[in-house]
């Protein structure tokens, strides 16, 4: 997480962090009066925003993806929840250029090949899924929502928007951004990375703790499965009990993939 | 286009010292954590109701009154279907509805309105400037508060930006409300690429004059507007202690519960 904390000493990447986080939330914010599921979501075609900033600005990108979505959530509805909503959309910023780091071989993330669309679409949706699951798990431990009403919808929005939207934004723009030397690896050489060996286990954490984490929130949030082994008390709706003690490791699991990245 | 709902009054609420405001933001959240009965919920609903009114946020309310309206449905009919405990109170072919899971559901719609009440009510009285003091008070860096408050103040640029692109690209004939939902999303990248380069074109001289400006010499800067603390603002933080303690008693008294 060296990026992370490194990025605040920079004040180009500081800077970077609030235009990332406002056009975020410029887009955000207009739609949503456009719900996609009334109460539940909107329509979010901000959400290629996270994506396209990650790969260009790195832990700016993150940062910003965090503060542009509490930004937004203050103008939908802010709650507790939001504490996870801010590091669902850090994950979110975080992960696709760390990942793309890992499986890329350095490809720019605009190659059109279709190994270099599959392993786009790969990092996507592992950005993606962990965002939905923090959502989804946080939301249900308190008891406001059940995981299987946000984890889904959650990995469809984003999903749409990240593979619809991103990838024509990053044509456009990466190769002039490159152009400009306002890239993260440009604005700030000195990030040190993991050896190579630890990001592939890191990543064979993160995918595994969030698969598994995605699969065992839905079943338990709308009762599919209660566990024989857990006491009846806590296999009661609004099963956050459930939900707290089995799908919690696995977050934990996939949350520190994602820190050795 | 207003993003920020700020409302200018001078009323006592306006006059708060941020960090009290901030407070009361996570008193409203912990207050409603711990209930889910929809009549322990109602005396917070009406408290967050008359400081709308005493305030002159009811225009944010009103702006909103169906964003209100479908969450409460929305979440109370969510929570029918999960929680069902006890035995049917209507039978309707295929469907039983219970009493308790309507109770239960109500309770969390109400909860998420009277959450999004209590951030709309903080955003119609509370300043950018005045957030990022708060947060500054609660420790937050201040590297992370400016961007916070960078990025309130830019959003609308790049709104107003976008608007005036689309504006243009309608005149060249370009429609944007037709086709269909995949159709529309990806007509918007003639809009985010124009507004992405604009913004930034900005970052590189707004680094340059952030520096010039001395920005980040200190960890703590000294700010133009101080905010002192006054009687008022320890009254109202001895309200806002009373009402979370309030709220947890009735949750440690099973009031706050839904009994099935």
């Amino acid at each position: 997480m060296n990026g992370l904390t490194a990025m605040w000493r920079n004040t180009r990447m500081v800077v970077l962090c609030s235009i990332s986080a406002a056009l975020y939330a410029a887009v955000l914010i207009p739609f949503k009066a456009v719900p996609f599921i009334p109460g539940v979501t909107e329509l979010r075609p901000a959400n290629a925003i996270p994506v396209v900033c990650s790969f260009l600005f790195g832990p700016a990108g993150a940062w910003g993806s965090a503060i542009g979505n509490t930004i937004g959530d203050f103008f939908g509805g802010a709650s507790p929840a939001d504490i996870f909503g801010f590091f669902a959309n850090l994950a979110y910023g975080w992960i696709p250029y760390k990942v793309w780091e890992v499986i890329s071989h350095g490809d720019a993330p605009i190659s059109r090949s279709p190994r270099a669309i599959a392993k786009f679409v790969f990092t996507c949706l592992a950005a993606t899924v962990l965002c939905a699951d923090l959502v989804g798990w946080g939301e249900n431990l308190l008891a406001l929502r059940p995981f299987a009403a946000l984890g889904n919808v959650i990995i469809l929005n984003n999903m749409l928007a990240a593979l619809i939207l991103s990838p024509f934004i990053l044509i456009a723009v990466y190769p002039r951004v490159r152009q400009g030397r306002l890239l993260y690896s440009d604005a700030m050489p000195e990030i040190k990375r993991r050896p190579m060996a630890l990001r592939w286990l890191g990543l064979a954490m993160l995918v595994g703790g969030e698969a598994v984490a995605w699969v065992l929130g839905n079943l338990l949030s709308i009762g599919w499965w209660t566990p024989a082994f857990l006491p009846a008390w806590m296999n009661a709706a609004p099963y956050d009990k459930s939900v707290a003690v089995i799908v919690s490791p696995f977050m934990f699991l996939a949350i520190a993939g994602m820190v050795l990245l | 286009m207003a993003l920020y709902r700020y409302i200018e009054r001078d009323t006592f609420v306006h006059r708060l010292h941020p960090t009290v405001k901030v407070i009361a933001l996570f008193v409203m959240f912990w207050s409603v954590y711990w209930v889910d009965n929809p009549l322990a919920l109602l005396p917070l609903g009406f408290l967050l109701l008359f400081a709308a009114f005493v305030t002159g946020s009811g225009g944010n309310f009103y702006a909103l009154r169906w964003l209100f309206i479908i969450l409460i449905i929305s979440t109370t009919l969510m929570w029918m279907a999960t929680y069902q405990p006890g035995p049917a109170a209507i039978h309707v072919p295929k469907v039983a509805i219970r009493r308790a899971s309507i109770i239960f559901g109500l309770g969390k719609g109400l909860k998420l309105a009277e959450l999004l009440a209590a951030s709309v009510l903080f955003i119609s009285t509370t300043k950018v400037e005045e957030f990022t003091v708060g947060l500054a008070k609660l420790r937050v860096p201040y590297r992370v508060g400016f961007a916070i408050s960078l990025s309130f103040r830019l959003a609308p640029l790049f709104v107003d930006s976008a608007l005036t692109i689309v504006d243009a690209q309608c005149l060249r004939g370009y429609e944007f409300g037709t086709g269909g939902l995949i159709e529309r999303l990806r007509r918007y990248t003639t809009v985010s690429i124009p507004v992405f380069m604009g913004a930034l074109r900005k970052a590189n001289n707004m680094a340059m004059a952030l520096e010039a400006r001395g920005f980040g010499r200190l960890s703590r800067p000294t700010t133009y507007i101080e905010y002192p603390f006054l009687a008022s603002d320890l009254m109202a933080f001895a309200a806002l202690f009373v009402i979370g303690l309030l709220y947890f008693l009735i949750y440690w008294t099973g009031y706050g519960a839904v009994v099935a």
